[in-house]
C-alpha cells in the first residue's frame, strides 16, 4: 500500500481551509481578552460545533472504534454514556459559569473558594490530564500522517508535532474556535460518511449484523445471559456500567470543555451550544459505532495488507502495520479504525477520513494547549507567582507556553504509554474525582468549603493515579480493580462517585466559606439569582 | 443543595438515564435481547444507536434550553 494523491490533496485542501480560517481572523486575536476566550462573541452553533471538536479527541475518533473492536457490542454503551453526559453540563455548569465569566478554568477554584492557591491546587490534576491530552492528540495526528504520508511513526510523530505547534502558535482562542468549529463539521461528515461507506458495503444493517456474527460470533453477547462474553472486560455489569460513566460526566467538568462556555455570547448562546454539540457530536459518534462494529470483519475480509505471507487476523495484520511502520507502544491497535477504511480501498474515502481525524486531533490538542497555556502562564506564574508578563504580553507568554507545551508532549508520544482511549480515559477519571465535586458542588452547594476543595483535590489525584497505575502494572490492565483483579472497574471510574462523597463529608465537618464568597459565587450563578 | 436546579434538569436525567438502565437491564437478563428484531433490524440499532445515543439526548438538551428561556420569558413579563 502506497501513498495517494486523492488522499494528500484530501488532506491539503483541509489545511487549505484551516490556514484560511486563521488568516482572516488573526485580526482578532490582539488583547488578553480576545487571545484568552475570544471577546465572548461566539455564537451558539459556531461554539457547539467547536465544543464538539475540543471535546471528541482522537481518543474518540480513534479510540472508541478501537474498543469496539476489541470489546465488540457492551461497548457502544460507553458512546452513549459519552453523549449522554453532555446535556446535563447545559444546567450544571455551563450557564451558571458563564453568567460567572471568569477567563480561565481555575479562576471559579480561586474565587469560590477564596485563596490564589486553589489555582495552584486544581491546577496539579489538570496539567497531568492536559499532558496526557496533548500526548494522544500528537499520537493521533501522526497516526493519521502516517495514513496519508506512509512514513515511520517517528517520523509522523515529529511531523504532527509540528503541526499542531504552528495550528497554536499564530492564533488564541479565536483563531481555534472558529477554524475548531470547521473542524467539528469536518470530523463529523467524515464519520458520517464512512459509516455509509460500511452499511452500503454490506447492503443494510442486517447484512452488517449477519458478516460480524460470521466473523466473531460473541461480538453481540453480554455479560450473565451468554456463556461466553464478547471480552473478559465485558463478563461483568460493572465492566459494561463503567465504560459508560468513565467519560461520562468529562463534558460538564473538563477544563477544555468548561472554558468553551466562557467564551459565548451570552447564557442563552451556552445552553444552546450544548444542544448544537450534542447533534453534531452524536452524529459523528453515530458514525464511529458503525466503524468500529464493522473494523475486524472489514480488515480480515478486505483489506489488501491480509494477503501478506503470515498475517492471518485483524490483530496480525495491526502487528505487521507496527514492525512495517516502527509505530511505538500499544498504539497501533488504534490504527485499527484507518485500517477498517482502508480495506473499503476508496481514495475519497480515506483522504476524508485523514482530514476529519486531523481535525479532530488538531482541534483537541488546541483546547488542551490553550488550556495548559493559561494555566502555566496567566493562572500561575501571573496569578500565583505574581508575574505581570502574562498580562503585558499574553501573546508572547502563550506561544513560549505553547513551545514547552508541544515540545514536552512530542518527547512522550515517541513511546505512548497506552491506548490513545487509555490515556483519555485515565485523565478524565484524575480530574473529574478530584476538580469535579469542588466545580459542581462548588456552584450548587452552600456548604462547599475551602480545605474540603483543597483536601478532595490532593487527595483524589493521588488515590486515582495511583489505583490506575498500579492496576496497569500489577494486573496487566488498567481495568480491573486495583486491590481484587477478579472485578472488573474500566479506569477505576469508581472514584468519581467517592470523591463526591469525600467532598460532601469533609465539607460538613471543616468552616464555611464567608457570606459574601457563597452568595456571589454559589447562589448568584444559580437560574433564578 | 442543588436549590434553585430547574425541575427539567431531574426529568432529563430521569428520562436519560432510565432508557440506558432499562435497556442495559434488559440486555443482561434476556439471552440474544440486542438482535431480537425490531423494525426489520436488530433491536439494539433502535434503541441503542438511534435513540440512546442521538435522539434521547437532542430532544433532552433541547428541553433543557427550551424550558430555561421560556422561564426567563415569563419571568420578563412579570
Amino acid at each position: 500500500m502506497g501513498v495517494n494523491p486523492i488522499v494528500i490533496i484530501g488532506s491539503l485542501i483541509y489545511f487549505a481551509i484551516l490556514f484560511w480560517i486563521g488568516w482572516s481572523s488573526r485580526k482578532a486575536s490582539t488583547d488578553a481578552s480576545e487571545f484568552y476566550v475570544a471577546g465572548r462573541k461566539v455564537g451558539p452553533f459556531v461554539n457547539g460545533s467547536a465544543l464538539a471538536a475540543t471535546y471528541f479527541s482522537p481518543a474518540s475518533f480513534l479510540g472508541l472504534p478501537a474498543f469496539i473492536f476489541i470489546l465488540g457490542y457492551p461497548f457502544w454503551w460507553a458512546l452513549v454514556g459519552i453523549i449522554g453526559g453532555m446535556p446535563i453540563a447545559t444546567l450544571l455548569t455551563a450557564a451558571p459559569l458563564r453568567k460567572y465569566a471568569p477567563t480561565s478554568f481555575t479562576d471559579y477554584y480561586a474565587d469560590r473558594y477564596e485563596t490564589k492557591w486553589m489555582r495552584l491546587i486544581a491546577g496539579i490534576p489538570t496539567i497531568i490530564g492536559g499532558f496526557a491530552y496533548v500526548i494522544l492528540s500528537i499520537v493521533g495526528t501522526a497516526l493519521f500522517m502516517l495514513a496519508i504520508l506512509k512514513v515511520n511513526f517517528t517520523v509522523s510523530v515529529i511531523l504532527a508535532a509540528i503541526v499542531v505547534f504552528a495550528y497554536i502558535f499564530y492564533g488564541g482562542m479565536v483563531a481555534t474556535t472558529f477554524s475548531t468549529a470547521f473542524q467539528g463539521i469536518t470530523m463529523t461528515v467524515a464519520a458520517v460518511v464512512a459509516a455509509g461507506y460500511v452499511i452500503a458495503n454490506y447492503g443494510g444493517l442486517n447484512g452488517l449484523t449477519d458478516a460480524v456474527l460470521a466473523n466473531s460470533p460473541n461480538f453481540f453477547n453480554l455479560p450473565y445471559v451468554n456463556e461466553t462474553p464478547s471480552h473478559k472486560l465485558m463478563s461483568m455489569w460493572t465492566g459494561v456500567v463503567g465504560f459508560f460513566f468513565t467519560w461520562h460526566f468529562g463534558f460538564s467538568a473538563l477544563p477544555y470543555t468548561v472554558v468553551r462556555f466562557f467564551t459565548t455570547q451570552d447564557i442563552k448562546a451556552a445552553r444552546r451550544s450544548v444542544f448544537w454539540a450534542v447533534i453534531v457530536g452524536g452524529a459523528m459518534y453515530g458514525g464511529l459505532i458503525i466503524i468500529g462494529t464493522g473494523a475486524r470483519v472489514l480488515i480480515e475480509t478486505m483489506h489488501p495488507l491480509m494477503q501478506t505471507e503470515g498475517v492471518t487476523s485483524a490483530i496480525g495484520l495491526l502487528k505487521h502495520m507496527k514492525t512495517a511502520f516502527g509505530v511505538a507502544g500499544a498504539s497501533v491497535t488504534d490504527y485499527s479504525m484507518i485500517a477498517a477504511v482502508e480495506a473499503l480501498k476508496s481514495p475519497f474515502l480515506l483522504a476524508i477520513l485523514a482530514a476529519g481525524g486531523l481535525a479532530i486531533a488538531m482541534a483537541t490538542a488546541a483546547g488542551w494547549t490553550m488550556v495548559l497555556n493559561v494555566l502555566l502562564g496567566r493562572d500561575l506564574l501571573g496569578k500565583v507567582f505574581g508575574s505581570q508578563w502574562p498580562e503585558e504580553k499574553p501573546i508572547q507568554c502563550t506561544r513560549v507556553m505553547t513551545v514547552v507545551v508541544v515540545f514536552v508532549s512530542m518527547l512522550l508520544a515517541f513511546k505512548p504509554p497506552a491506548l490513545v482511549l487509555d490515556i483519555s480515559g485515565a485523565a478524565f477519571i484524575v480530574i473529574l474525582c478530584s476538580c469535579g465535586p469542588p466545580l459542581v458542588l462548588g456552584i450548587w452547594w452552600t456548604g462547599a468549603t475551602k480545605a474540603a476543595a483543597a483536601t478532595n483535590i490532593l487527595v483524589m489525584t493521588f488515590l486515582s493515579c495511583f489505583s490506575w497505575m498500579y492496576a496497569n502494572t500489577v494486573h496487566k490492565s488498567a481495568h480491573f480493580f486495583f486491590l481484587d483483579k477478579s472485578i472488573v472497574t474500566p479506569h477505576q471510574f469508581y472514584w468519581v462517585f467517592v470523591g463526591f462523597i469525600f467532598f460532601i463529608l469533609l465539607s460538613l465537618v471543616t468552616p464555611k466559606c464567608s457570606d459574601e464568597t457563597i452568595q456571589k459565587y454559589s447562589l448568584d450563578l444559580r437560574p433564578d439569582a | 443543595m442543588f436549590k434553585g436546579m430547574p425541575k427539567i434538569f431531574w426529568i432529563g436525567m430521569c428520562v436519560m438515564y432510565g432508557w440506558c438502565f432499562f435497556f442495559m437491564f434488559l440486555e443482561m437478563t434476556i439471552p440474544g435481547f440486542p438482535l431480537k428484531p425490531l423494525f426489520g433490524v436488530p433491536a439494539c440499532y433502535i434503541y441503542n444507536w438511534i435513540f440512546g445515543l442521538w435522539i434521547i439526548n437532542i430532544i433532552v438538551s433541547f428541553l433543557y434550553f427550551y424550558m430555561e428561556e421560556k422561564r426567563e420569558a415569563a419571568q420578563e413579563n412579570k
